[in-house]
């Protein structure tokens, strides 16, 4: 007489995913000894999409129908991506960059920047910005990051480029402003332009 | 019964985008990839960056491989000419589609360096870097399109110009979904509690860029924009992150592409960020294929 086939012991399903959660957790903490948390964690849920289209029926029958160069080529440029964005480096292996937008709390409040502010011929004033002077330039860094010398070269290499353009009315002097925004104003305030403090004047026209 | 065949029917067919592409959309694709790097380059006065002080430049990427003396002649206003001339003239060389295999990939070497030149300047922005990659993406299959018919045993397979267009939709997709990912893993819940979204916009609207709306940095005063901003976040990091969908899903795409744009649009009105490259390349998420029989591979039969 044969013996009473062994049935398995049933686990609940949500024990059963508070298990999968805890040994996930535990498996993230364990390596986050040797990788940042933020590499191990956002690798972890990348497989997990990536996993999907792996065993996505249509997508395995669409790379299985490629001869090998194209396969080679497809991993590479994805492949590529992927890991360039793991190296959390935006400049060493561009185009292969860290996709980070809004990535983390922006702490400063009131928020501050500092603008060159140019003061033409006819006492106008302009804002002079090397995104649109320089069109080529997407972004500059914070004017905060270089050196007072760096600033003024900038400011009158914008200044001479602005003058050619405008040789009407041209740029007789430049002011380093800091500009201040408070992230809680008080109720009700509002105003026609951001607070502001002259840090430096330069003066252009003597220089020409 | 009736509630599964309503969600069935609002779930719709998963099937892979382009994957009954023709030689006609890759043409079409290749035309557009370069048309839209042309235009971009006619109105760029590169050869002004000579006139930048010298001490901002950080060179990123290819150019850290050059010498100080490759890097001066290039940095000089003549050398900017060049490299601009070169590179439209290459180009509109790809436009006529001969000897591709070759001048794609030469334009991929030269739009990398122009793209690597006008972000040693400042930060490595993350605009048209997808578009970059198009070009990669054309070039690379066109070179494994001969290696295959030179080489192979067997003949290219009928759907292989659909390879460069999956991947290049593939390459969009990821790039929304690695900048989600990063958001909430490395931003934390933080991110998407605080008033993060306030200071980013008031920040860029502060800084300027080519377009300056200067509207941002009235945001605080502005109780249901922000209400807007705070509450967009997480849906907007929610669609980053599930932007691989749109390789599989029709009914999403139909759903990411409005509010992607939508979110592009504010990006721009309030931190005077565009996006233009990307929302040029949502043109990819439409299965034009499924849509125009001229498009479609010849001799496929599409699925009933």
């Amino acid at each position: 007489m044969l013996p009473p086939p062994r049935v398995p012991p049933r686990l609940h399903p949500a024990i059963a995913v508070a298990i999968i959660g805890l040994c996930i957790a535990l498996i993230l903490w364990l390596v986050s000894f040797t990788v940042p948390l933020r590499v191990a964690g956002q690798a972890y849920l990348l497989i997990i999409i990536l996993l999907a289209f792996r065993y996505w029926p249509p997508m395995m029958r669409w790379v299985a129908s490629m001869p090998v160069a194209h396969r080679v080529v497809f991993g590479v440029l994805i492949g590529a991506m992927i890991l360039g964005h793991y190296t959390l480096n935006n400049r060493t292996y561009f185009p292969y960059v860290a996709w980070e937008i809004f990535p983390f709390v922006h702490e400063d409040d009131p928020v501050t920047c500092s603008e060159l502010i140019a003061t033409t011929a006819s006492g106008e004033k302009v804002r002079l910005l090397a995104e649109q002077l320089f069109p080529s330039i997407v972004q500059i860094n914070p004017l905060n990051c270089y050196s007072p010398d760096t600033t003024e070269h900038l400011a009158r290499a914008l200044a001479k480029m602005y003058n050619e353009h405008h040789a009407d009315d041209p740029v007789q002097g430049v002011d380093l402003l800091v500009m201040a925004v408070k992230l809680h104003p008080p109720a009700s305030e509002s105003r026609a332009q951001p607070s502001c403090e002259l840090l430096k004047h330069y003066d252009i026209s003597s220089a020409r | 019964m009736r509630a599964s065949q309503t969600l069935r029917h609002l779930i719709g067919p998963l099937e892979l985008i382009h994957e009954e592409a023709g030689p006609r959309l890759l043409r079409l694709t290749r035309l557009g990839v370069f048309a839209l790097w042309i235009v971009k380059l006619l109105l760029d006065p590169l050869w002004r960056l000579a006139e930048i002080p010298r001490e901002m430049f950080q060179p990123l990427g290819i150019l850290t491989l050059l010498p100080a003396t490759a890097l001066d002649r290039l940095l000089a206003p003549g050398g900017l000419a060049a490299l601009l001339i070169v590179t439209l003239a290459v180009l509109a060389l790809g436009l006529t589609n001969r000897a591709f295999p070759l001048v794609s990939m030469l334009a991929a070497v030269l739009l990398t360096v122009y793209s690597s030149v006008i972000r040693s300047f400042g930060p490595a922005v993350h605009t048209d870097i997808v578009l970059l990659f198009a070009v990669y993406a054309l070039a690379g299959f066109s070179w494994a399109d001969w290696i295959t018919e030179k080489f192979g045993k067997k003949k290219i397979a009928p759907g292989a110009a659909a390879y460069p267009i999956v991947t290049i939709v593939a390459m969009l997709c990821i790039s929304y979904c690695l900048v989600g990912l990063n958001r909430t893993v490395a931003g934390g819940a933080r991110v998407f509690t605080g008033d993060t979204m306030e200071a980013w916009a008031v920040d860029a609207s502060l800084r300027g860029y080519y377009f300056n709306t200067n509207i941002g940095w009235h945001i605080p005063e502005w109780p249901l924009v922000v209400l807007m901003l705070r509450s967009g976040l997480p849906v907007i990091t929610l669609f980053e992150i599930t932007a691989p969908l749109c390789l599989a899903w029709p009914h999403f795409r139909w759903i990411f592409i409005p509010v992607m744009l939508s979110f592009h649009l504010l990006s721009l009105v309030f931190m005077n960020i565009l996006f233009f490259d990307d929302m040029l390349l949502y043109l990819l998420l439409i299965d034009w294929s499924r849509r125009f029989p001229a498009l479609r591979r010849p001799g496929h039969r599409p699925s009933p």
